[in-house]
């Protein structure tokens, strides 16, 4: 079974979204309506036509549900709305990403059971409030999140905690280590085992000390973060 | 030989730098309200005014200083008649009007008509000095001539002259005669019933030994103390016939008084947005630095509410109901077309110094294009950012000018692709770039100031207040360096890019400044 991009839509969100997650997924299924005209860019998907009242079930046969994700772009808020709920009745183990027109629409998609909701509105809204307000900022974040420039940002999980020893043996705490210094990496937040997320110079994480399966968000060059993963022994979270 | 020297002295004036610079100068002065010096003349005039009456109060029972009779009467009447000179001057163009005349007869192969265009021109003078502002002007002068004390009454213009610089009576009487017509008719009423009435109790109570009215001037008064319903009692009917004329005048009395008042509320109830517009607009001069947003729609309504906490915000969409909902939302917004270039002229907008960017709001490319070409062809080195929301239209936008496009469907691409390869990391950035967390990025600017005090990166000492420096944005080359050495030098404009708890961030950058070296 595959693991596949479940693209629920037949509009600009979708191609787009094929475009951007194409290098993660090598399964994308593009799913348009019956009255939905065929569109040259989606020429290169594998798309099929559904009917809302349709049964899921049959998805199961194709797909890998647990592993795969599942995008309503739907452009009525109502119909998204029912998608939503019938894919999470149906796989309660699909990670379903939803887009919502607007703040009320969202709430509903949260409870109709989407794990990540967009708000269009807010987060186009939220961008150029950004852009203007802070420019240098959000150029940093956007190259660094969209990878447009060497930086890149990488969830590192800790395997050797012993990598962290201070002399009398005990394990360091995180904000005790000069991070940029010692492994040219910035670590912005540490998320413990039990999914706590802290900031690096929290309380929080001031009487955390390091430990097995802490997942660190590091932000620094490609080399720097390899050489990183390679000295504490984990793998990069991908 | 004396047509030619006429001709030859208006084209001069006409040609002189000097001569235009200072007349316009004094036109700005005299009548521009948008001139930012008038409002100083004004308030000298008011002054002058003020003293002018105090002093005529206090002459009345007291002995007023020599020197102050002497101001009054003298400086300050010559003050007003230099003033009513230069409105008169600038009130038109005697040399514009004699070369229009000139080209005219000119090109209808005739010869110079001087006394027609010395006609035109004493028409258009006397059209000013008829005015009723002209007059009130004229007369306030008349003060001038103190020993004739009958001639003193005229101080009383002066006051009047205050309403000349008063906007809220220009205002008033400019609601007012939006209701002309109604007014005259009421005019017309009311003097009829005057005039009625007055005959009528004449008539029926003159003969009578036991009424107080034997003259028509005595029936007129009381005509108008009973229409305008103040009625002081001094006078009153003493014959039945007397009280029904009473009775019929005080009845026409509270339908002109209810007429009145109708008027005046719904002429300013129908003026009221004009009068708000206008003063919108008085104020919008005296913005600067303000964001000009273009639509106001969804996307506008929750970038309004971001934006709004640290900027000043002008909307303008030629969409009435959106504007509506905008003032309800408290935004100053404009009902005008953000397309037309017109808009801008009459708002008063200079996109050069008064704007920090320009926001496309519109959710239809056409319109955003339309839009930012507007923009371009009125000042070619404002930012304008706009929304797309059309790939294929991309293009377009680039090449109506405008700097920075926000393409939403390509940011929920943007959005999935980083949420799918690294959901941790991507609720790390977005809890950074949220303003429900203590923790932030900021951007903090290096000023000369802090560089009294610092000169390396190392020299920051931002760990102390436990910020994560990410990176140092420099303003020569416009290169962003990752954290970056200790050693790096620290120079005026360069932005440091920092991340930690918002309170910490505060009172870092009050740090840069205090510290010492």
């Amino acid at each position: 079974m595959k693991i596949s991009a479940l693209i629920f839509g037949y509009n600009d969100y979708t191609s787009q979204i094929a475009k951007n997650v194409s290098y993660k997924y090598e399964d994308i299924a593009v799913f348009k309506q019956k009255n939905d005209k065929s569109r040259d860019e989606f020429k290169d998907f594998q798309v099929e036509t559904f009917d809302l009242s349709d049964d899921w079930s049959d998805l199961e046969l194709h797909h890998d549900i647990s592993n795969s994700v599942a995008f309503c772009v739907l452009e009525d808020d109502a119909q998204n709305i029912f998608l939503t709920i019938s894919l999470r009745a149906a796989f309660e183990k699909l990670t379903i990403i939803a887009l919502s027109k607007n703040k009320e629409s969202a709430e509903k998609l949260t409870m109709a059971g989407a794990n990540k909701v967009i708000p269009l509105v807010q987060t186009t809204a939220l961008m150029i409030a950004e852009m203007l307000d802070k420019p240098i900022v959000t150029n940093v974040l956007h190259n660094i999140l969209y990878e447009k420039s060497s930086l890149k940002v990488a969830q590192v999980k800790i395997e050797k905690p012993e990598c962290f020893l201070k002399e009398n043996g005990d394990i360091k705490y995180p904000s005790e280590i000069d991070w940029s210094e010692e492994y040219s990496v910035l670590v912005l937040s540490i998320i413990d085992k039990d999914g706590n997320n802290a900031f690096i110079y929290s309380s929080q994480s001031k009487h955390h000390p390091i430990e097995k399966g802490d997942l660190f968000v590091v932000v620094g060059y490609e080399n720097d973060i390899e050489n990183f993963e390679k000295l504490i022994g984990g793998d990069r979270c991908q | 030989m004396n047509k030619s020297l006429i001709i030859d002295w208006a084209y001069f004036l006409s040609t002189s730098d000097n001569y235009q610079a200072t007349k316009k100068f004094f036109y700005n002065l005299l009548e521009n309200d948008k001139y930012k010096y008038k409002k100083y003349f004004d308030a000298f005039m008011i002054t002058l005014i003020l003293i002018s009456v105090v002093i005529l109060i206090r002459e009345v029972k007291s002995h007023v200083n020599d020197f102050l009779l002497f101001f009054n009467n003298f400086v300050i009447s010559i003050i007003f008649l230099i003033e009513y000179l230069l409105r008169l001057w600038v009130s038109s163009s005697v040399s514009e009007m004699i070369i229009k005349q000139h080209e005219h007869d000119t090109m209808l192969g005739m010869k110079f008509n001087s006394f027609a265009a010395f006609k035109k021109v004493a028409k258009v003078k006397l059209a000013y000095i008829s005015s009723v502002r002209a007059i009130i002007d004229l007369l306030a002068i008349i003060p001038f001539f103190h020993q004739l004390r009958l001639l003193r009454i005229f101080i009383l213009f002066r006051v009047f002259k205050l309403f000349r610089y008063a906007r809220s009576f220009q205002t008033f009487t400019s609601v007012i005669s939006t209701k002309k017509f109604e007014f005259l008719t009421l005019l017309m009423f009311s003097s009829i019933v005057i005039f009625v009435s007055s005959v009528l109790i004449y008539v029926m109570e003159a003969n009578n030994p036991d009424s107080p009215i034997d003259t028509l001037y005595e029936a007129f008064y009381w005509s108008i103390v009973t229409i305008s319903t103040v009625g002081y009692g001094d006078i009153t009917p003493a014959t039945d016939e007397g009280r029904l004329v009473a009775m019929f005048v005080i009845t026409a009395g509270i339908a002109v008084l209810a007429f009145t008042t109708s008027l005046v509320v719904s002429a300013f109830t129908e003026k009221l947005d004009e009068i708000r517009e206008t003063k919108s607009i008085d104020d919008l001069r005296k913005l600067d630095e303000f964001y000009l947003i273009c639509g106001y729609q969804n996307i506008t309504k929750e970038l309004v509410k971001k934006l709004s906490k640290n900027n000043k915000l002008i909307i303008i969409d030629e969409d009435k109901s959106r504007v509506e909902q905008a003032h309800k939302d408290g935004f100053n917004a404009f009902n005008y077309d953000p397309g037309s270039a017109e808009s801008y002229r009459k708002l008063h907008i200079n996109l050069n110094t008064q704007v920090k960017a320009v926001l496309c709001m519109m959710e239809d490319d056409v319109e955003n294009v339309y839009t930012a070409l507007t923009v371009r062809s009125l000042d070619k080195e404002v930012m304008i950012l706009s929304l797309l929301m059309n790939k294929i239209n991309r293009k377009k936008l680039l090449f109506a000018g405008v700097n920075e496009i926000l393409f939403p469907q390509e940011l929920v691409g943007l959005i999935a692709k980083e949420f799918v390869g690294k959901p941790v990391a991507f609720e790390v950035i977005h809890a950074l770039r949220s303003e429900y967390t203590n923790v932030n990025i900021e951007e903090v600017i290096i000023t000369d100031k802090m560089l009294e005090n610092l000169e390396f990166v190392k020299d920051l000492d931002n760990t102390k207040y436990r910020l994560v420096l990410l990176g140092l944005y420099q303003k020569k080359g416009e290169d962003f360096i990752f954290n970056p050495p200790g050693n790096t030098l620290l120079e005026q404009g360069d932005y440091l890019v920092l991340i930690g708890n918002s309170v910490f961030l505060k009172e870092f950058e009050k740090y840069l400044y205090m510290r010492k070296k």
